[in-house]
């Protein structure tokens, strides 16, 4: 059974349309006109148990409002979810015992007390055991690292030790399903890198589902073997990481090295010119184009080295959500 | 100055925009307001007078002290906290403005809106109710109310500002504000007149510079005191000027030095 | 709601008041501040009823043990909502910043969350002198006390706490739809001015609409009168009819508020 199936999932906000002036603030004061923005259109997808799936797309394409309705803070305007065998939205207790919600940018530790007071508390909404909770603790204090920082107000953590706690407090419950936005935001490289380890342990550990937004790629490249793309709230792709290049990238990047500097005018009929330093030039050449074009290069230029690689997939996945929609391929 | 004009008439538009936070303010004036009147109105019907005051002039007392809350009491207290303790007073400090000439306007600006709304507030209580209103006779009433009523106002604002002024030493300035607000309104006669109050009480009180705030000012608006008493309360404030004056500039300038010294 | 969810919650609320206190600890000035602010308050509101019974012996037709009696009703039902629904002040702050999210995923009572979620134990501090004061003015209360009247008291305060609740609940739901409604709750704090004294000494329209409309005549006039032996049963029968009335109405408007729950923008 797949852990997250969700069909048609449809999300619409209604905003009160607001127009200048004194005359219209008067008038809105007696009849509201609303206006319907769709954040998440005919959504499908499914995830079965034990992913770990990256969630991607551009601000406001959707990510945040979908995680919201599969955790069952919003009902959506249409369309159905089942998450662990339930409907988020009905937010039955059995169902909110096996997931959590992890939010980069936010906290739910008590700013002014030491996180471990935020820890018994969680303990008592999830109705931990005794005996389970310590085990979870110390597992988790070994884990993160985090046995200084447990008895240290809040406010006094820095930004990386407070996601750690974080984290922590999340998963006391030990959840079947885990669900980060942006779990790394603001972070340094190398607090990144332990949380990235932190995730993709507990994913190995409990066969937990995570399902994983984040505008860090190095997070995406590292922990998701599949990734799901929307746009404007719509399915952009479905499907495993590597094939997003072969898809979405129409160029391979040939990079060069010249014995002597080449003249930028004749290299631009190899490939449109990425980057240009007299003896060294990376070129981007159609997919279907390369061989040819490294043949001419060969054979015409004084070539010293030469290599020919796969556009790297942050670029890709950069420059697919800079692109307008309609530009942005077929649907998959 | 005209900088000081603009930020005032800027302040008002924001007043006057912030509708519902403004109404919210109202409704708790108007409560006080009709709670205190038909109090008094009760205790009157059984006895013409009730420690010396008739009923006209009880219920002038309750209507003018609705007046002079709005007047006197809206300071700037809790904001000038706010900026001192986020550090956003520094934004203040490097532009050439006066912090509290800035502060003033601003204030004055909240004065303005909710004067006009008692005025209104208390127009339509004597109107619906047939509120007994007195209106002084004397011309001296006339001249010297204003005056003394402005006096107050500039002693409440710097009394909050020396109170608010705490907050460059502690984060928790509030607590203290809180209860300064509170006291302030009880000893000041904002909620009763002081003279129902024992009579070693009120004599204590007196040295106090509360009285000056509102329960001295309506004396003179009532012309229960003679014209040469009104002149002494003008005198008696002037002096709790200077004096809390003088304190809120010193303690300010070294609130500054130690906000300097521990980087804003 | 079964015994075990019901021991569970009771659970979190002391925990959640263990924290609070701890919280508020750490805050010695500010919160003692805030603590000597609302007793300043009692104390001199009370000494003014008395000094100006120096003038008078009847407000309104009651006496002075009488009128502190209604004063005195109307603290111990103010505090006690103020200790229990305090989280309620915090609510569009909690909504705003999202704190609320994470009520509504965890398994608690989300309402529950909302209300208890700032529990005051240093307001609890100032019910102290308002019941020493009630056991000075109860017994002066004209025909004695029995325990009927005693009993009807107690069920009329729970009565008026419920009404509480209810007002409380409706500024919560409001707080969850709107994210910008500036604080009801202030309005609502501000018209229990009205509250401090008998709803006898207004007019009528107001003591009608203190009655019917906005009910904090039902709720903090209605039992003092019980004890005073001055309310009818009709009376009575109203103001439990009133209080449940709103409490299914308010829990009705919560749902439908959640449902229509939109989170902040992250």
């Amino acid at each position: 059974m797949p852990a997250i199936e969700i069909s048609d999932l449809t999300k619409e906000f209604r905003v009160p349309e607001k127009n200048p002036g004194l005359w219209n603030a008067a008038k809105s004061l007696l009849r509201r006109r609303f206006r319907a923005i769709p954040a998440v259109t005919g959504l499908n997808f499914s995830i079965q148990e034990g992913e770990l799936v990256g969630f991607l797309g551009a601000n406001g394409a959707g990510k945040t409002t979908t995680l919201k309705m599969l955790s069952g803070l919003l009902h959506p305007s249409s369309g159905t979810a089942n998450v662990l065998g339930y409907t988020p939205w009905q937010r039955r207790t059995a169902f909110q015992k096996q997931f959590s919600l992890v939010m980069g940018h936010r906290t739910q530790l008590w700013w002014e007390l030491p996180a471990q007071e935020t820890f018994r508390l969680n303990q008592e909404i999830y109705e931990i055991p005794d005996a389970q909770y310590r085990a979870t603790v110390e597992e988790l204090v070994e884990l993160l690292e985090l046995r200084d920082c447990m008895s240290i107000p809040v406010k006094k953590l820095s930004l990386g030790q407070r996601m750690k706690a974080e984290l922590a407090v999340s998963i006391l419950h030990r959840p079947k399903l885990l669900l980060l936005d942006e779990p790394t935001l603001g972070l340094d490289v190398v607090m990144q890198k332990k949380i990235r380890q932190f995730i993709l342990e507990y994913n190995r550990r409990y066969r937990a589902t995570i399902l994983l937004t984040s505008h860090n790629m190095d997070d995406v490249v590292e922990l998701c073997p599949r990734v799901i793309l929307i746009d404007h709230g719509r399915l952009l792709y479905d499907g495993s990481l590597r094939q997003v290049v072969e898809r979405y990238a129409p160029h391979k990047v040939i990079r060069a090295d010249f014995n002597e500097a080449v003249s930028p005018v004749e290299l631009a009929r190899i490939g449109r010119i990425a980057q240009y330093q007299g003896t060294r030039a990376v070129l981007e050449v159609p997919r279907g184009e390369v061989s040819p074009r490294a043949a001419d290069l060969l054979t015409h230029f004084p070539v010293a080295d030469l290599t020919i690689e796969e556009t790297p997939i942050q670029e890709v996945v950069r420059r697919l959500f800079t692109q307008a929609p309609s530009k942005a391929a077929p649907r998959g | 100055m005209s900088k000081y004009l603009y930020v005032y008439t800027l302040s008002l538009q924001n007043v006057l925009q912030r509708r519902a936070s403004l109404l919210m303010d109202r409704v708790g004036g108007i409560a006080t307001l009709l709670a205190l009147y038909f109090f008094w109105s009760s205790i009157f019907k059984d006895s013409a007078t009730v420690a010396g005051y008739p009923k006209a002039q009880m219920l002038t007392y309750v209507l003018m002290m609705s007046l002079l809350r709005s007047l006197v009491f809206t300071g700037r207290g809790w904001e000038v906290v706010g900026e001192i303790s986020s550090g956003r007073l520094s934004n203040y400090l490097i532009r050439p403005i006066r912090y509290l000439g800035y502060c003033l306007s601003l204030d004055l600006a909240q004065k303005t809106v909710h004067c006009a709304a008692a005025v209104f507030e208390i127009s339509i209580l004597i109107l619906v109710l047939g509120a007994p209103f007195h209106i002084p006779q004397s011309p001296q009433t006339w001249v010297l109310f204003p005056i003394i009523a402005t006096f107050s106002t500039l002693l409440f604002f710097l009394l909050e500002f020396l109170v608010a002024s705490l907050a460059f030493w502690t984060s928790e300035s509030g607590g203290p504000l809180f209860c300064f607000d509170l006291l302030v309104q009880f000893l000041a006669g904002a909620f009763f007149p002081l003279d129902v109050l024992p009579r070693a009480l009120q004599a204590a009180l007196y040295m106090t510079p509360f009285p000056y705030l509102v329960f001295f000012p309506i004396d003179v608006y009532l012309e229960r005191a003679p014209t040469e008493m009104a002149l002494k309360v003008l005198a008696t404030q002037g002096a709790w000027l200077v004096v809390v004056g003088m304190a809120a500039a010193t303690v300010w300038r070294r609130g500054l030095r130690n906000y300097a010294a521990e980087g804003g | 709601m079964n015994v075990a969810r019901l021991r569970q919650h009771f659970k979190i609320w002391l925990r959640i008041a263990a924290m609070s206190l701890s919280a508020q600890l750490s805050y010695g000035l500010g919160s003692f501040g805030f603590l000597l602010g609302k007793l300043i308050r009692l104390f001199f509101f009370f000494a003014y009823l008395l000094a100006i019974f120096r003038h008078t012996d009847r407000v309104a037709g009651y006496s002075l043990h009488e009128i502190a009696l209604f004063f005195l009703t109307f603290n111990l039902i103010d505090i006690v909502a103020m200790v229990l629904f305090r989280g309620v002040y915090a609510a569009r702050r909690v909504v705003e910043e999202g704190d609320f999210d994470y009520h509504l995923i965890q398994p608690c009572s989300p309402l529950f969350r909302m209300a208890a979620s700032n529990v005051d134990f240093l307001d609890l501090a100032t019910l102290a002198p308002v019941l020493a004061l009630l056991a000075w003015a109860g017994p002066a209360v004209p025909g004695g006390l029995d325990p009927w009247r005693i009993g009807l008291y107690a069920l009329l305060l729970a009565n008026g706490i419920a009404i509480a609740l209810a007002l409380h609940v409706f500024v919560a739901g409001v707080a969850v739809r709107t994210q910008e409604l500036e604080n009801t709750i202030w309005i609502y704090r501000d018209l229990m001015f009205l509250g401090k004294f008998p709803v006898d000494v207004y007019a009528w329209p107001l003591r009608w609409a203190l009655t019917f409309l906005v009910p904090i005549g039902v709720m903090v006039s209605f039992p003092a009168k019980g004890l005073l032996g001055t309310l009818s049963p009709a009376w009575t029968a109203y103001a439990l009819t009133l209080a449940s009335l709103l409490m299914a109405a308010s829990v009705w408007f919560w749902k439908k508020s959640i449902a229509a729950y939109t989170s902040v923008s992250s």
